[in-house]
């Protein structure tokens, strides 16, 4: 469509691989997107945890809600391609003109449909997160079996660490604050100067030294995240081992051993 | 909250119901809007394992406008299309207005397609998550 004023932005093309983050919950955003090709999902997150709302396909929009509701200031959802994505994102500036002068009655049924699909979403989060608590008190036994086994340690270890797939060895600073055989709990900088994600399933190649002295390196994987409320730049990251060799291996197990 | 003046320019009918009384039949055709005049209405949904009241609505609140704005297109709406999405039961009696199907729809289609799809968007996904949240009820 040809742009009848000039300070309204160009529409975007834009192409996403599959699982790539496009919109992030509580991220600040005003663009409104359209689905050329391919799938995207509306999560919304819960305790490190994503949950999903709605899977779009070609011809959906997201990104609305930002626009239809003037109190939001952030992002409700994220949106991740499912598949390989391609979209078009609008500047909001293309509708608001129109929104404005859109009749009052549509205005209100637009409205109310917003309320209800934010209770829907409400209703959808909470009972998901129900069904997983249940779920997880059911396997308790199992899990308080398996904990007896296994030898956990709190410690305070400066460590260093970069995503798997970097050959270079330029790496962060973390803080591994508990330790057992099947993973590390750590801290980290969200916003790092190596400018890496942290998301669900990242692999990070880590390197530190145990109390004892000895070197300890291995690999991990990215099994939950928590976001400290009052710093907000701190996450909270839950790795599950995925390799560890000779050395280290055996270095942490005599470390662990009681 | 109250029905406001603007939604009584649009009321071309009233209707009364007792309670129980089904107003809307999840998956029959029909394309009236209504507001609740007066008294409840729950919102019901069909699941696999039977019915789960999933909402209710009360005096101002508007129903049925999912046909509306899914009146055409092509795309996620084809399913549906035309079909009321939920059933709408009265809780006691309840006194509904019917909204002007005509004057809204020209009202709709005056709106440029961006804005169109904007609302298409809104309805589906709100269509979409009440069903995930009826299954989830009953799960």
């Amino acid at each position: 469509m040809p742009d009848t004023q000039e300070t309204v932005p160009p529409i975007v093309h834009l192409h996403y691989d599959k699982g790539e983050l496009i919109m992030k919950e509580g991220d600040y955003g005003i663009s409104i997107y359209r689905l050329l090709k391919g799938h995207a999902r509306v999560m919304k997150e819960s305790e490190g945890k994503e949950i999903v709302l709605a899977t779009l396909g070609p011809g959906e929009i997201f990104g609305e809600m930002t626009f239809l509701n003037k109190l939001l200031e952030a992002r409700s959802a994220s949106v991740r391609a499912v598949d390989d994505v391609e979209l078009e994102a609008w500047h909001p500036a293309r509708l608001t003109n129109e929104y404005k002068l859109m009749p009052n009655m549509l205005k209100y049924i637009t409205n109310q449909t917003l309320v209800r699909l934010n209770r829907m979403n409400k209703v959808v989060t909470q009972l998901t997160e129900k069904k997983k608590k249940e779920k997880e008190i059911s396997s308790q036994k199992d899990a308080d079996a398996s904990k007896r086994k296994s030898y956990r340690k709190n410690v305070d270890m400066t460590c260093n660490y970069h995503p798997i797939r970097w050959s270079n060895k330029a790496g962060s600073i973390c803080h591994i604050t508990d330790l057992s055989l099947g993973g590390v709990v750590m801290d980290v900088n969200a916003k790092n100067a190596l400018n890496f994600s942290h998301e669900k399933n990242d692999e990070f190649n880590i390197g530190t030294q145990l109390p004892s002295g000895k070197e300890l390196n291995f690999a991990a994987k990215v099994r939950w995240i928590e976001k400290k409320r009052e710093k907000p730049d701190q996450l909270h990251l839950g790795l599950e081992f995925t390799d560890i060799k000779g050395e280290s291996a055996r270095s942490l197990g005599f470390f662990l051993m009681p | 909250m109250t029905v406001n003046s603007q939604t009584f320019a649009y009321i071309v009918n009233e209707e009364e119901y007792p309670d129980k009384a089904v107003i809307l039949e999840e998956g029959a055709k029909g394309d009236w809007s209504y507001v609740v005049l007066h008294g409840r209405v729950k919102v019901k949904k069909k699941t696999p394992k039977g019915a789960v009241t999933i909402d209710t609505l009360n005096e101002g609140d508007i129903f049925g406008e999912m046909a509306l704005f899914q009146k055409e297109g092509v795309g996620p709406w084809e399913e549906t299309r035309g079909r009321r999405t939920a059933a709408i039961v009265a809780d006691g009696p309840v006194r509904v207005g019917l909204l002007d199907k005509q004057k809204l729809l020209d009202e709709f289609e005056a709106l440029s397609p961006q804005l169109k799809g904007l609302f298409k968007t809104l309805v589906s996904r709100l269509e979409k998550t009440t069903k995930k949240a009826a299954n989830l009820v009953v799960e």
